[in-house]
């Protein structure tokens, strides 16, 4: 492929560095063989290039790296709200640790201390508190009329201490003498009144009333 | 000895991520990417300025740059390119107003500090004889000598192959140029090398 020596000896540069075409290599190669002085120049190249890369690396000064950071730290920080930050930082940042450290005792004892100190008062479990409760009948008076098939549904207003103040009939039998008879057993019923907050207040109670008397 | 570093920038995937945290300023980013560029981008300055005492300003001068450029930065190459591209400017901006101030020296292999080398060398002398360690550091000194004496175009060429391991492509990118030019200016760089060497140390020993 190549006429010449010289020829060869132009692509030796690419060669060294892998870039030849594989063509190329080849009669590179195949020319090496029975030419000394071209396979004497390309071991001249290699070793040269083996030179190069074998020079010492020179290393930063660490005084060199410092001054660098520096340099870049101060001009990072040129404005005035962000050199103050550094400076507040760099005063707390000394006392970050022993601060945590601190607090984080501080915590554990308080948390070991209250844990052996603290005695349970009740094994039993807590009464749950209703905020609002309404009226309870605790006690009716007897019943002494019969209210047929239909029950006689009421509804009436307990006072804050537990006095029935009225009571409308919603449905049922509503005769003159039927409402004369319920006035006389709502007198003489009793009841709780409604709480709010633990306070007995006014409330309301639906009472349904029914007596069927069988003749035997 | 070797070229690949022990940290590295993140992968492209989560580069776009990175340089957004650069770009909102955060000091643990900046932080991470000096960490892992600072060596490399002062390996490099250290190799295309005239004098290597000169480096760590180049580097400095180069981060303060890319602090500066990040918001600028719109990802159309990597970010490892254009800290690169950024380093190759200032260290040869710093090479020229060097040049301007004082001659060139002229290539010479005769080393002052050969006798302090070689008592370093025996002094850290290891499984190899201290001859062989100050024969090796003589070696590299001649070698680094040698890459000093090339023309900027084709140093700077060499030194991103050669020592940073960049691909053509990277090398293109990182220098504005096309591929097709790095790899003329490699070749010239590689032969000019090649034959400075071989007048130095004998053709057997290149």
């Amino acid at each position: 492929m190549f006429e010449s020596c010289v020829e060869i000896r132009s692509h030796f540069s690419d060669y060294l560095d892998g870039l030849c075409p594989p063509e190329v290599v080849r009669s590179i190669r195949f020319h090496l063989t029975f030419c000394e002085p071209c396979h004497e120049e390309l071991e001249t190249w290699e070793a040269l290039q083996a030179d190069l890369r074998a020079l010492p690396r020179r290393r930063v000064p660490p005084e060199l790296a410092l001054r660098l950071r520096v340099e870049l730290s101060q001009r990072l920080h040129r404005n005035v709200l962000m050199r103050l930050w550094v400076h507040v930082e760099n005063a707390l940042r000394p006392l970050l640790l022993p601060a945590s450290g601190g607090v984080l005792a501080a915590v554990t004892c308080f948390f070991l201390f209250m844990g052996a100190t603290v005695t349970r008062t009740s094994g039993a479990p807590d009464v749950p508190l209703q905020l609002v409760t309404p009226p309870r009948v605790d006690q009716l008076a007897p019943m002494d009329f019969n209210t047929g098939e239909k029950p006689v549904v009421l509804v009436t207003r307990i006072s804050a201490h537990g006095r029935a103040m009225g009571y409308r009939v919603l449905s049922g039998q509503n005769s003159p003498e039927l409402i004369q008879r319920l006035d006389r057993m709502i007198y003489f019923s009793i009841f709780q009144p409604a709480t709010m907050f633990g306070r007995p207040t006014d409330g309301q109670v639906v009472l349904s009333l029914r007596r069927i008397t069988v003749r035997g | 000895m070797g070229i690949a570093l022990e940290r590295t920038l993140p992968a492209i995937s989560e580069e776009a991520a990175f340089v957004a945290e650069l770009q909102r300023g955060s000091e643990e980013a900046f932080a991470y990417l000096l960490a892992t560029q600072q060596g490399p981008v002062f390996n490099l300055v250290s190799h295309i300025v005239t004098d290597e005492a000169d480096a760590p300003d180049v580097l400095q001068d180069v981060f303060i740059k890319v602090f500066k450029g990040i918001r600028q930065f719109h990802g159309e190459s990597s970010l490892k390119t254009w800290i690169y591209r950024i380093a190759v400017h200032e260290a040869s901006n710093h090479r020229r107003s060097w040049l301007r101030r004082r001659a060139r020296e002229a290539f010479s292999m005769d080393d002052a500090e050969a006798e302090p080398r070689f008592l370093a060398a025996e002094a850290q002398a290891g499984p190899e004889s201290p001859y062989q360690v100050l024969e090796q550091a003589e070696r590299q000194q001649i070698v680094k000598r040698a890459l000093a004496g090339l023309a900027q175009p084709y140093r700077t060429v060499v030194v991103l192959r050669e020592i940073e391991g960049l691909a053509y492509d990277e090398i293109a990118q990182v220098l504005g140029v096309a591929e097709g030019t790095v790899k003329s200016r490699l070749l010239r760089g590689r032969e000019l090398l090649r034959r400075k060497l071989a007048s130095c140390l004998g053709r057997t020993h290149v």
